[in-house]
């Protein structure tokens, strides 16, 4: 009774992979969904070109100049969108070689830019399945990349969704908590991309939180010593990258439903058993 | 050492939110989920355990400045 691997496939899950990862919706798009693709190119491309106009191209001059290596974008939230990604290396790169002043929306604009990589990410989760899965998905609740997308949007709200409604608050609770411990470990400072560019990149991950977050007490004017700063940073970054594990736990049983563990291994009866009573 | 207290915490705060965000990414179900957290749990922390009293042990000998 296996779901995936079809007889009839729309076509190749690498192919769609990485024609929407260089350009949004070209993997639905190859995949004959047009209108899907379309809109996904316009809404993560404009998304991307406002983040740019705010920002003026200026987020790699965030980086100080010994961390301004070739691969030096490879590790930010953009580079899931990585054809917008390489045409601004390309035209802005790292400035005109000497510090000047950021524009008065580069927070928002950065942000934007940012949103932009991942969400064409959710919508690469979305092509690839596509791909290769002809059949409905297995799990009840939303598909798997809608699943992605909540829990992107607030963690456990993917699981929410799904009937799972115990797992997913558990979730929230101890992601935003642990979020939470590391802002008021960092005072606030954790959260400014400028000063930890690939730690804020990490914190990104846990979604609406961060970036409400930041976007409020994230950009003190700091006059003092934080002693436990780098231990803020530190436990930022970890909740937003374990919400990485909570979106692929989403997807997951979204795709395969309740009767699939994740470790195929570990599948026993007992888990079969409790297939259909997983609804809350 | 300052604040011991407050590091150990910390340290069992974010450890336990480690491992129980595994446990619930390795088992998609519930009730298996939760049987097996205890264990993971003590596992983590008594290898945490181990790896401390070997970095004692060295900070008090090998790498005694």
């Amino acid at each position: 009774m296996s779901a995936s691997n079809p007889n009839r496939s729309p076509g190749s899950p690498a192919v769609a992979l990485l024609l929407g990862w260089f350009l949004p919706g070209a993997g639905h798009i190859y995949l004959g969904k047009l209108k899907t693709g379309l809109i996904a190119f316009v809404v993560i491309e404009a998304l991307y070109a406002l983040g740019l106009y705010f920002s003026g191209g200026m987020l790699l001059e965030y980086l100080p100049p010994e961390m301004r290596g070739p691969y030096a974008g490879m590790l930010t939230p953009e580079v899931g969108n990585l054809g917008a990604l390489l045409v601004q290396i390309s035209h802005y790169g790292y400035g005109i070689g000497h510090p000047r002043p950021y524009p008065p929306l580069m927070d928002l604009g950065t942000t934007l830019t940012a949103v932009s990589g991942v969400l064409n990410l959710v919508v690469l989760s979305s092509a690839h399945l596509g791909a290769r899965r002809a059949e409905p998905c297995l799990g009840p609740g939303p598909s798997p990349s809608v699943a992605v997308g909540a829990s992107l949007i607030l963690p456990g709200l993917g699981q929410f969704l799904q009937g799972r409604r115990g797992r997913g608050i558990l979730i929230a609770v101890l992601l935003v908590s642990l979020f939470t411990v590391g802002c008021c470990m960092g005072d606030g400072a954790n959260l400014d991309r400028e000063r930890h560019f690939y730690y804020w990149a990490g914190q990104f991950m846990l979604g609406l939180p961060a970036v409400v977050t930041e976007f409020a007490f994230g950009h003190p004017r700091l006059s003092f010593e934080i002693i436990y700063a780098d231990g803020g940073v530190v436990l930022g970054c970890v909740a937003g990258m374990l919400n990485v594990l909570v979106m692929l736990d989403a997807f997951h049983y979204a795709e395969h439903g309740p009767e699939a563990g994740s470790d195929p291994s570990a599948a026993s009866p007992e888990t079969h058993e409790r297939g259909g009573g997983q609804a809350a | 050492m300052r604040d011991l207290g407050v590091h150990a915490l910390l340290f069992l705060f974010s450890g336990s939110v480690i491992v129980i965000i595994g446990t619930l990414f390795s088992e998609t179900d519930d009730a298996r989920a939760k049987a097996i957290l205890p264990r993971r749990l003590l596992r983590f922390f008594l290898g945490s355990l181990l790896v401390l009293g070997v970095m004692l042990i060295c900070e008090h000998t090998l790498a005694a400045v």
